[in-house]
């Protein structure tokens, strides 16, 4: 039963970050209807980036929370504006641009590489003031980077829903997801919403990448697990729901924290994949989507 | 219609040319690793002109084609050393099996939406490939799990699909390749060429004017499945060793997407014209630069990727095919070029 309480509780925290690499992929998705292939890239970018503020400055690891967001969301805002916007321009016609799809997988190949020639294929770790420090509940034990990451992945998800509910920026980016056309003509300037979107997507991957970076290792092909595990995630939720890719995201982390407790870890990745195909055949809208969008 | 069945002279000439230099080839190249690297061009070629049959006509993008790879290979290699049975009957055991696969996938798949359909393709692929390394014994089979298929060397045998010589596997692949682009052509030409275009363009008008959109796709997805497995059998015949990550892994998936999409999806000698294209640069690349930058190679790949789709997003056949016309002096105008590369838009099979 211990172990049990202690896999579930495990699997929550880690779900959670999981969730929140998700949202940034469900938002994207939302406002453009673009699988966004260069996610786990983004967010491998982010861990690097919070590698390198928290090795040479030797700050509190989630210091790096305020240079990271900032610049991974200039980074995204501009990856979409100078390498997106020309291709989805070209197919504005067309509901889900395959093309898009295609350049942003062309830029996880350019990303993960070009991490590969500057920092070499090692895993690497970097000590912070939080690393290996544990919480004791009663006997169960986690990980306090854990449950700091866990929280701030939470609060950035909630922030976010706040963001897109009630303010001004965040209404017109739910009107260009519902519909570019109307939006355009209502004033909204549709190319400057895909680009923050793009951008808030992107930072989303910044927080994970910090958050992750106290208690995991970073490698340039660190985005893939994560990659597929959010591609999973966004649809187990329904594409283009925040609340869903958060669900989802704590859904998959407890299946494969728990399941790992019962068998091997191989069969709990055969077991996410398994469901996976059976929500698609079953219920493609996933707990929370759009019945428009599948 | 008349337009496709119009084909110049010139046309006819080039192909030709195209045919004898493939043929008279291995006679030339001595070099076995030459050789291994046309045999491997020819098997790209293959499979992404495979993969086109649906992804390039059925409006999908599907990227996990390597799974089918895999149980192609899969089926022939544990029946050849389970029973002994010839690989060229496991190869068409292989084609079966794939195609009921992807039929079965392809069912609840095939009317989701192009974002849905990838990401299940993906995890499907991925499903294979951790089953496939879970597993080691399967009734009277063994799979042998992460660890992979060693067939035993046999020398020159045609009943093991065995031979010493590389053109041997060079002509099979050929002869493989010219078949796979013959089922396009008669695809293309068919009636069931003009519904599945009508239905990957607007699968809701075509739906209305009472073409079953869905069956169409389905046939194409059996079609496609059926012919990448063949590959797969091959390649665990040229290598005499499969392994689910060589076979089953994302990367091939993805290679055989983007090459075809390269080269330009839904035509017929596109996703050709990709792999004569990329693989070579990616074999240079990686060889010139792999030791010095790892992962240059692939950089450049993105980047080629990132560019065409900017530039060209139906691929390099449009340019190519427009500088063929140019310079034979045929292409009066651009519409010939596209009603004898592309397919006809889905209008004019609606007149039909």
């Amino acid at each position: 039963m211990e172990n049990f309480l202690q896999s579930l509780i495990s699997g929550l925290l880690i779900g959670g970050i999981y969730g929140l690499t998700a949202v940034g992929l469900t938002l994207i998705f939302g406002v453009m209807k673009v699988i966004n292939f260069a996610h786990g890239s983004l967010l491998m970018v982010g861990m690097f980036a919070a590698y390198w503020f928290i090795k040479l400055s030797g700050l509190n690891p989630y210091l790096a929370l305020f240079v990271v967001v900032p610049l991974l969301f200039l980074f995204g805002y501009a990856m979409q504006h100078v390498v997106i916007r020309p291709v989805f321009k070209a197919e504005k016609d067309v509901r889900e641009p395959i093309t898009v799809i295609i350049v942003t997988t062309g830029i996880w190949y350019i990303l993960d590489n070009l991490s590969l020639m500057a920092f070499g294929a090692e895993y690497r770790v970097v000590h912070t003031s939080v690393s290996g420090k544990i919480f004791d509940m009663g006997g169960i034990y986690f990980l306090q980077s854990k449950l700091y990451g866990f929280l701030i992945a939470l609060a950035t998800a909630l922030f976010l829903y706040w963001f897109l509910k009630h303010s001004k920026m965040g209404k017109a980016i739910r009107a260009t997801s519902l519909d570019r056309e109307a939006a355009s003509l209502m004033g909204v300037n549709q190319y400057r919403i895909y680009n923050i979107a793009f951008g808030l997507g992107t930072a989303c991957c910044g927080v994970a990448g910090c958050v992750l970076i106290p208690f995991y290792y970073v490698y340039p092909t660190v985005g893939t697990i994560f990659d597929i595990r959010a591609f999973i995630i966004v649809v187990l939720g329904g594409l283009g729901s925040i609340p869903g890719a958060l669900l989802g995201g704590i859904l998959i982390g407890i299946t494969q924290s728990v399941g790992a407790q019962y068998m091997a870890a191989t069969w709990t990745e055969e077991i996410i994949y398994v469901i996976f195909l059976l929500i698609l055949f079953v219920k493609p809208s996933g707990l929370f989507g759009s019945r428009y969008d599948y | 219609m008349s337009s496709i069945a119009r084909q110049s002279s010139k046309d006819k000439i080039l192909l030709l040319a195209v045919l004898a230099t493939a043929f008279v080839l291995p006679m030339v190249v001595t070099s076995p690793s030459t050789m291994q690297f046309l045999i491997l061009l020819l098997f790209y070629a293959y499979l992404t002109s495979s993969w086109n049959l649906v992804g390039g006509f059925a409006g999908v993008l599907p990227l996990g084609h390597a799974a089918f790879v895999a149980l192609g290979a899969y089926t022939s290699t544990l029946l050849y050393l389970q029973y002994g049975l010839s690989p060229w009957l496991g190869m068409l055991v292989g084609g079966v099996v794939a195609a009921v696969v992807g039929i079965i996938i392809g069912i609840p798949t095939l009317k989701m939406r192009g974002a849905y359909f990838a990401l299940a393709t993906i995890a499907f692929a991925e499903a294979i490939r951790v089953l496939i390394q879970n597993t080691s014994q399967v009734g009277p089979f063994n799979v042998n799990g992460p660890r992979g298929l060693l067939i035993n060397l046999k020398g020159s045998s045609f009943a093991a699909y065995q031979f010493t010589s590389k053109a041997s596997y060079y002509y099979i692949m050929l002869v493989l390749l010219l078949m796979v682009l013959g089922v396009t052509v008669l695809l293309m030409r068919s009636k069931l060429g003009y519904y599945l275009s009508a239905g990957g363009e607007e699968p809701e008008a075509a739906q209305a004017l009472g073409v079953n959109v869905a069956k169409y796709k389905l046939l194409a997805m059996a079609l496609s499945c059926f012919f990448t497995a063949l590959a797969g059998t091959f390649y665990a015949q040229l290598m005499l060793y499969i392994s689910p990550q060589n076979i089953c892994g994302l990367n091939l998936s993805f290679e055989i997407a983007f090459i075809a999409l390269i080269g330009g999806r839904g035509t017929i000698l596109g996703p050709v014209l990709g792999a004569l294209l990329l693989r070579p640069v990616n074999e240079l690349t990686r060889v010139y630069l792999g030791g010095l930058l790892p992962g240059m190679h692939l950089v450049i790949f993105g980047l080629i990727l990132v560019l065409v789709m900017i530039y060209q997003p139906r691929g390099i056949q449009e340019p190519l095919t427009r500088l063929y016309r140019r310079l034979t002096g045929g292409g009066d105008d651009q519409d010939h070029d596209q009603d004898q590369d592309t397919l006809p838009k889905a209008k004019e099979a609606v007149e039909l």
